[in-house]
């Protein structure tokens, strides 16, 4: 069992409590008087603190805060209100700081840090109000998903207020939100142990889960999914199951869990040609969402063990790459909808559902929206699970691995359009010049090229180096998500394009792995040599130096929701300096490429707001990237301001005492996370 | 920079290193340095990075756009200092000032930095000198 340790809140004593606390009760104080000062209702209005009380926003994963203050006419005039640096919280500083923060009653909560503490910080000014930390030896070491996680969880009613956030050794803890006191009423102590009471037996160290994202909270429920070590190589093809569970917000009991791979004589147990005591995994590690109205909670799940190889799952594989809507309070599957089966690509659901009432042919439909890596759109009624815009089953190519089980078609939507390039074909390779188009060409035919679901192949040194894959295994989009607009039903998401291999390779080592076949990118075995071609070298997807893919490399896209068309597309972040600077480049007018990375914006009454995914030196010889905004309508850059590092957690944007804030998580290279938050000078 | 006949001295009695050659794209570690990385890096990296160095959700690539991105026009010290205190996640500063060079050295060469005579010196001050600058056209 873990230790606590009293360190883990800033002083014990009732002094020590009271300085701890004092400040906010300033911010609340000072919010208050601010309400009430305006002249008019409109003020009263425009005034209004206002809060970000879930992951995307709301339980509904809109990312969008609708105020004004910050607009096109003054984005340029933000500065930076506050920073706060986690660097002495945890053993080290950490560098990959994925939270969004929370903010509620004038406070902001995130997690952060090498050991994912959490923080109470006042909200206009970034002071430390509080923080927790807990020691939770091997448990921790051994933890599949380090690093400070994806943020934390808010619930109140009314009176109390709890920040619920789930440790790196897989404990859900309930901390009062006013004093960063564990909840003595919540499981034991305030804490409950997520690796009891799961249908499954998980040693309290040693087996395969944790959880990186944050739990939802509806009503007086919160819910938990589950994320495991990377599927590209693991160890054991029947490794833990990443099954969904539902708990009293309240007491931390198990009210339901949710089978992500069914037992036998569930539904969709027949959809495993080998049953399903071999596999593991099936997680929900991305963000989860829920409509309070309807009562139904949204899943969305990853795949199966190996993320390229589905040897030991022959067969769809429910409830594999599903949206699964399943009941608040039971945890009773309402629908499912698969979005590929047997996924051989690592096509996990990655975010929020974003669950949005779009007029679609005169009629208000509730809908959810989930955007994928592979950059579809996956449109449904939110109520029946039924497709908004037809899916339609396709034939899906076949592939030749020994034992492998290629589902005969995948669903492919027929509206929104793909949101990004997919599938690897010679129109994807880089253009910039006939040379380098040509050079690449050479390159990408020592690879297997074809549509969207060209299936992973083996790696041989005297054949074809494995497949070539748009998106990649991370997107597309990824675990940041989208935003939408309930006003203008305008939805945004961020894309990358990004080439990869999807190759498999004959496990020769029993010791490394029970899989048959292991990933493989461009080598012939783990550690392995490889044979160059002429001047190309296996798994090295670059021309010149230069990414064998043409750009954009990020991109935001608009989607018109009432029409499932796309309103508009943008190359989101800088030209690389590497591009900008490339000799053979040297003359040429090139667009702005973009960037690739993950990421997701907030939107504003006008702006959609995003920061860059890398580094460029700005034309003063500042290295750093940008924090951008655009017209919401049109996509036009209105508007950039500096930050040292980028973009790396999703921002957020709330008004307090009278002043919009926008905050976001910032880390990467050598520059260690903090949170910046920008607002308008006072005049 | 010319140097004052003493610094050249120093220069002249130490060990051939790498440190003079400046840029990553001149070749600043040895095959052998690289293929010692190369086996360190399986053994503490793969999980998150990937076998490969292609990344996953959950950690950046170490090849390609995004890792030029983060570490180009920094000091190769830089990108060995982050190695050595902050990875692998699960035993952070468990990798020491050798360790965390030669996989610096498989981290570059995967990314097309060539290899050179010398090999990448262990300690902050000798990679001080040295930048990562773009990979060089093959």
């Amino acid at each position: 069992m873990s230790a606590f340790t009293r360190r883990s809140m800033l002083g014990g004593s009732a002094l020590a409590y009271l300085w701890a606390v004092a400040p906010f009760a300033r911010a609340q104080n000072s919010a208050s008087a601010t309400a009430s000062a305006g002249t008019s209702s409109a003020a009263k209005v425009a005034a209004a603190n206002t809060s970000w009380t879930s992951y995307a926003g709301t339980t509904m994963a809109h990312r969008y805060a609708p105020l004004d203050q910050i607009t096109a006419a003054n984005f340029n005039e933000l500065e930076v209100a506050w920073r706060f640096r986690p660097d002495n919280l945890g053993p080290r500083p950490e560098f990959n700081l994925q939270a969004t923060p929370l903010v509620a009653n004038g406070r902001l909560y995130s997690t952060c840090g090498a050991r994912r503490d959490v923080v109470a910080l006042d909200a206009a000014t970034g002071e430390l109000l509080w923080m927790w930390r807990i020691e939770e030896g091997a448990r921790f070491d051994r933890a599949p998903r380090k690093l400070s996680g994806h943020g934390v969880s808010y619930w109140t009613d009314g009176q109390e207020e709890r920040i619920i956030y789930v440790t790196v050794g897989y404990q859900m803890i309930s901390l009062d939100a006013k004093t960063g006191r564990p909840d003595p009423n919540f499981g034991v102590g305030g804490i409950v142990d997520l690796k009891l009471n799961d249908d499954q037996e998980i040693g309290p160290e040693v087996d395969d889960i944790g959880l990186h994202s944050t739990p939802c909270v509806c009503k007086d429920v919160v819910i938990v999914g589950a994320a495991h070590t990377v599927g590209t190589s693991p160890k054991h093809h029947a490794n833990t199951k990443g099954y969904a569970r539902g708990f009293d917000v309240r007491t931390g009991k198990r009210l339901w869990i949710f089978h992500t791979i069914p037992q036998k004589g569930e539904f969709g147990y027949d959809t495993w040609l080998d049953g399903t005591e071999g596999v593991g995994n099936t997680g929900v590690w991305a963000q989860i969402s829920a409509d309070p109205e309807l009562e139904l909670v949204y899943l969305p799940v990853e795949l199966p063990t190996g993320d390229y190889m589905g040897q030991y799952r022959r067969g769809a594989g429910l409830f594999g790459e599903s949206i699964v809507a399943v009941d608040l309070h039971t945890g009773v599957r309402k629908w499912h909808f698969q979005t590929v089966h047997h996924g051989l690509w690592d096509f996990d659901i990655p975010c929020a559902p974003i669950l949005c009432d779009i007029p679609v042919n005169g009629k208000i439909v509730k809908a959810v929206a989930q955007p994928t890596k592979q950059s579809f759109l996956y449109v449904l009624d939110r109520v029946t699970g039924k497709p908004v815009w037809p899916i339609v089953e396709k034939p899906a190519p076949k592939g030749d691995v020994p034992g492998e089980w290629y589902s005969p078609t995948q669903p492919i939507p027929s509206k929104p359009p793909a949101y990004d390039r997919q599938g690897f074909t010679e129109k994807d390779i880089i253009d910039f010049t006939p040379e380098l188009h040509a050079e690449g060409l050479e390159l990408a035919k020592n690879y297997r090229m074809g549509p969207l679901f060209t299936p992973p192949s083996v790696y041989d040194d005297n054949g074809t180096w494995g497949t070539l894959l748009t998106p990649n295994a991370t997107g597309g989009a990824n675990w940041p998500g989208g935003a939408y607009d309930p006003e203008t039903h305008l939805l945004y998401v961020y894309s990358k394009t990004e080439a990869d291999i999807a190759g498999t390779i004959k496990n020769t080592n029993p010791q490394r792995s029970d899989m048959d076949y292991l990933y493989s990118r461009g080598t012939p075995a783990p550690g392995g040599k490889a044979t160059p071609r002429g001047k190309f070298k296996p798994g090295q997807l670059t021309v010149q130096g230069l990414p064998l893919v043409k750009p954009p490399y990020g991109r935001i896209t608009a989607i018109d929701m009432s029409k499932g068309e796309h309103a508009w597309q943008i190359a989101h972040g800088e030209t690389p300096d590497e591009i900008r600077n490339h000799p053979a480049l040297k003359g040429l007018t090139i667009p702005r490429t973009g960037r690739a990375g993950l990421l997701s914006p907030v939107i504003t009454k006008t702006l959609v707001i995003c920061g860059e995914a890398g580094y460029f030196t700005t034309p003063q010889g500042k290295r750093g990237a940008m924090l951008r905004a655009y017209d919401k309508a049109t996509g036009e850059e209105k508007g950039a301001v500096f930050m040292d590092a980028p973009q790396s957690g999703s921002p957020i944007s709330y008004m307090l005492n009278g002043q919009q804030y926008i905050v976001l998580a910032i880390s990467g290279g050598s520059h260690a996370e903090e949170f910046v938050a920008f607002r308008l000078p006072k005049a | 920079m010319r140097l004052t006949p003493w610094l050249a001295l120093a220069a002249a009695s130490l060990p051939l290193t790498a440190a003079v050659a400046q840029t990553a794209s001149k070749g600043v570690y040895t095959p052998a340095q690289a293929a010692r990385g190369a086996a360190l890096y399986a053994a503490n990296c793969t999980r998150c990075h990937g076998a490969s160095m292609e990344g996953l959700d959950v950690a950046p690539p170490l090849t390609g756009q995004r890792f030029l991105g983060n570490w180009t026009n920094q000091s190769v010290a830089e990108l060995a200092k982050r190695i050595r205190t902050s990875m692998p996640l699960d035993m952070p500063g468990t990798l020491g000032l050798q360790d965390s060079a030669d996989i610096t050295t498989a981290v570059l060469a995967a990314n097309g930095y060539p290899a050179g005579a010398a090999e990448l010196p262990a300690s902050a001050s000798g990679q001080q000198p040295l930048t990562v600058d773009s990979p060089p056209a093959q």
